[in-house]
């Protein structure tokens, strides 16, 4: 009974959905206030979520009925399960097993992989370039993300997100290692597509990318799986960087401070393109995740 | 696959352009290897309704040829047909004609830099560009009355003149602009993000643009000196000369500071207009009819050249009006450049040289097999239009 | 080269009100100049009808009753209006104005947009002449 219920409605399921969509409108409220201008109101995202859902889908020619439909639903339950695995709200992870952390990121990996072959999967021309883009970037952020996130794991002697999470909360691993923190931060922030790393649904270039064809239930499952990758995506970074676990309030205060800082960058910089983007992860964020490990060997 | 081309349609209906015109970029990759351009999507036969209506009516239809640059299409019109019927305007009302034309120019290019920052993903510039903008439009509606189509000219003058209060607003207003302008001069050149969506990117030589014929902004970009203000004073521009201001680098950032540093001058005439404003009338008298003839008037619109060709035939009515706008010319050259860049400059790109399709897309000819050329009533051609959407729909 | 050129301009918006104005709500002075409805004040009208020859929308028509007791009435099609100010700008007499406060013009009824100025009875006078003949109203365009 307890699993079911940690399951569907805390702190799994429903509450990490209502989590993402509460997530999603500080964001855009975040954003407009840093633009100077009114944002959405509190209910926005839930009234986009009920609109989109209640919308009728139409399939476009050509397509694979079976993924048309299937990908977002495979997109929100991949980004789901890996909320399982993560300290929501500062509670201890759901479900917890050796290895998890790896996992976790490429549950969180499968939801972009998702999107992608949702684009190619139409015959649309927005759609494909967007894809193309979607997973040109995937492999350009992933393997610093993944690396600078594997800086915490190290200095725990762990890949189990909760052992890692013990470990950061006496220690501030912030402090001992910020350029694993800024890359962790940064690859979150292409992970999620968010400006200036948003070439791949660059409205001006190619509409909506990979998401062009989706009008009604897939757009909003996808736009769903989005918001939850972003509250487990600053969930794992809140809870490896800043002092772990901690209680509810004070983790969720530290989420929020993240979320700031991660609005206030989109506000800040002009679209990267997209041989930019490459450009940026591979020369850079690989430089200073690699320098930041040289530093932890040299540390030790 | 370099046989089977990859074609990006880009309007009419994108987000990228709000407004219609078609593009074709062909890919390879991300990277373009052909450009077409379709046009007419806007088209809606002012020229010719122009014939059917006289010399006053179409004063306010031509104002109404485009939203941003509505003020200068007048303008160029009044001092043709004023040149036409020999009226002499007296001298204040030719500077308020100026000072309202340097004021929609610093509107029209700070919205233009709003475009082109949300071209490049930059949605905060945008909002910023566009909040200081507002500054100006209410100065333009204390002076007017109406922020968009001021409605300022009238055949022979201006309908509105500018008192001492009304000087203080507007030197106020200009004041927070150039503020403002210059933080954004220094954004774009400094901003590192920015700076690498915009530098070196669509390069015009100096003698390519002169081969293309670049027009305004663009052409000074590529340090092409073209400015109507100053090769041939208009109105009151010899009372109250500009500087053209010259970039050498072509690319588009420098079509971003020419236009940014233009804004100065702007100010800087409108300053000098409020101080020394000619006293005097502000209209002359202008008869119903106008005699026969023939005229060209040419003025400097903040997109460029704006030309005015009209032709009198001793009526109240216009037996032709012609008119080419900037768009046209920058256009094309642009489609040319747009080869070997990446998709991703193309929004830039065509931001670039501010395209105005409303203002582009005018006139046409109908041609008929049978007859060589016939020419309609304006009735017949909405009657045509009328027709041709019906059996569209 | 600076990083964030923008970082102090971004941090103290987070902090001011945002500029938004709520329109409805949130109301600026008129300004003196607006053009709003065309307002017709017959008093000294002549009958000229300069400002309806050059009115480029054919917004207004002056339906005389009466020549040489100068009664006319003057029907005004809001809907058709550009708010240009030529008629005002013909009218040698100072009979026609653009209000500036009255401006919100929308309405939901079709009727609102047709408006008759004039005294009371030639208004009615005027209204049934109109309903009695089948004159087309000018053509749109
Ligand atoms: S304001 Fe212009 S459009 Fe309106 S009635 Fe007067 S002349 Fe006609
Ligand atoms: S121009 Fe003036 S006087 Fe002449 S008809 Fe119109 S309102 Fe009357």
């Amino acid at each position: 009974m307890q699993a079911v219920i940690a399951l569907l409605i805390f702190p799994g399921g429903l509450c990490v959905l209502l989590l993402g969509l509460a997530y999603e409108w500080l964001d855009r409220k975040l954003m407009a206030q840093m633009q100077n201008r009114v944002g959405p109101r509190w209910y926005q995202p839930v009234a986009d979520l009920v609109k989109l859902l209640a919308k009728q889908e139409t399939m476009p020619n050509g397509v694979n009925p079976l993924l048309f439909i299937g990908l977002p639903l495979v997109g929100l339950a991949s980004v789901l399960t890996a909320a399982l695995y993560v300290p929501l709200v500062g509670l201890a992870p759901s479900y917890s097993f050796r290895g998890d952390l790896i996992v976790t990121i490429y549950l969180l990996g499968l939801l972009t992989f998702c999107m992608s072959l949702a684009g190619s999967n139409t015959l649309d021309r927005f759609s494909l370039m967007g894809a193309l883009r979607a997973l040109t970037q995937l492999f350009s952020y992933e393997v610093p993300f993944l690396l600078a996130l594997l800086g915490p794991a190290l200095a725990a002697g762990s890949w189990q997100i909760a052992e890692i999470s013990a470990y950061a909360e006496t220690h501030w691993l912030i402090l001992t290692q910020p350029l694993g923190f800024v890359v962790a931060l940064i690859g979150l922030m292409g992970k999620l597509e968010l400006s200036p790393f948003d070439a791949p649904e660059a409205e001006t270039e190619i509409v909506a990318g990979a998401l062009t064809e989706y009008s009604g239930r897939g757009l909003a499952l996808f736009h769903l799986s989005r918001d939850v990758a972003l509250v487990v995506g600053l969930t794992l970074v809140a809870a490896f960087y800043l002092g772990g676990m901690a209680n509810p309030l004070w983790f969720f205060g530290k989420t929020l401070l993240l979320l700031l800082v991660v609005s206030g960058l989109q506000a800040l910089f002009a679209r990267l393109r997209i041989d930019q983007t490459v450009g940026l992860w591979w020369r850079y964020g690989m430089l200073l995740v690699l320098l930041q490990w040289l530093l932890m060997i040299v540390w030790r | 696959m370099p046989s089977e081309r990859f074609v990006i349609p880009i309007g009419p209906q994108h987000p990228a352009l709000k407004e219609p015109g078609h593009f074709e970029f062909s890919v390879e990759g991300e990277r373009v290897t052909g450009a077409t351009v379709r046009l007419g999507y806007a088209h809606r036969g002012i020229e010719k309704a122009c014939e059917e209506r006289n010399w006053v009516q179409s004063l306010y239809l031509l104002e109404r040829i485009c939203g941003i640059c509505s003020h200068i299409h007048t303008t160029a019109y009044c001092l043709g047909v004023e040149r036409l019927a020999g009226v002499e305007v007296p001298p204040r009302a030719q500077a308020i004609r100026v000072l309202i034309a340097e004021l929609e120019r610093v509107h029209s290019h700070l919205l233009w830099l709003g475009v082109a920052a949300h071209e490049a993903g930059f949605d905060t510039l945008f909002m910023y560009s566009w909040r200081d903008r507002e500054t100006v439009m209410d100065v333009l509606e204390g002076l007017t009355g109406n922020r968009v189509n001021y409605s300022a000219n009238v055949l022979g003058g201006v309908k509105y003149d500018l008192d001492e209060a009304r000087a203080e607003t507007i030197r106020k207003g200009v004041d927070y602009l150039e503020a403002r302008t210059y933080y954004y001069l220094e954004l774009v050149v400094h901003d590192p993000v920015f700076v690498q969506r915009t530098r070196g990117i669509g390069t015009v030589t100096r003698e390519q643009a002169e081969w293309l014929g670049l027009v305004g902004p663009a052409a000074r970009a590529s340090n092409v000196a073209r400015d109507l203000r100053v090769e041939s004073p208009y109105a009151a521009y010899d009372l109250f000369p500009v500087q053209m201001v010259l970039e050498t680098a072509g690319d588009l950032e420098a079509r971003v500071s020419v236009r940014l540093k233009e804004l100065f001058e702007s100010y800087r005439v409108i300053r000098t207009i409020l101080d020394k404003l000619p006293t005097g009338e502000i209209k002359g008298r202008m008869p119903k009819k106008v005699r026969e003839g023939e005229t060209v008037s040419r003025v400097e619109a903040p997109r460029g050249e704006l030309f005015y060709f009209i032709k009198s035939n001793g009526t109240d009515k216009a037996e032709r009006v012609k008119v080419r706008t900037p768009t046209l010319c920058n256009l094309a050259p642009m489609m040319t450049l747009a080869i070997g860049h990446q998709l991703a400059d193309m929004p830039m790109l065509l931001a670039g040289v501010d395209p105005c399709f409303s203002c582009n897309d005018r006139s046409i000819v109908v041609r008929n097999a049978q007859e060589a050329e016939t020419r309609w009533t304006w009735e017949q051609l909405r009657r045509y239009g009328i027709e041709v959407y019906k059996c569209k729909r | 080269m600076k990083i964030t050129t923008m970082l102090g301009d971004v941090l103290r918006s987070l902090l001011r009100p945002n500029s938004t104005q709520q329109y409805p709500a949130e109301r600026q002075p008129d300004p003196e100049r607006l053009r709003g409805k065309l307002v017709w004040n017959g008093e000294k009208c002549t009958g000229c009808a300069l400002c309806v020859k050059e009115c480029p929308a054919l917004a207004i028509e002056l339906i005389t009753l009466d020549k040489a007791a100068k009664r006319f009435v003057m029907r005004y099609h809001i809907y058709r209006c550009t708010f240009c100010a030529q008629c005002v700008e013909n009218c040698r007499f100072g009979c026609l104005q653009m209000s500036n406060t009255d401006w919100e013009l929308a309405a939901a009824d079709k009727s609102a947009f047709t408006v008759y100025y004039g005294k009371e009875h030639d208004i009615e006078m005027a209204r049934s002449a109109q309903a009695a003949s089948t004159k087309p109203e000018p053509a749109e365009g």
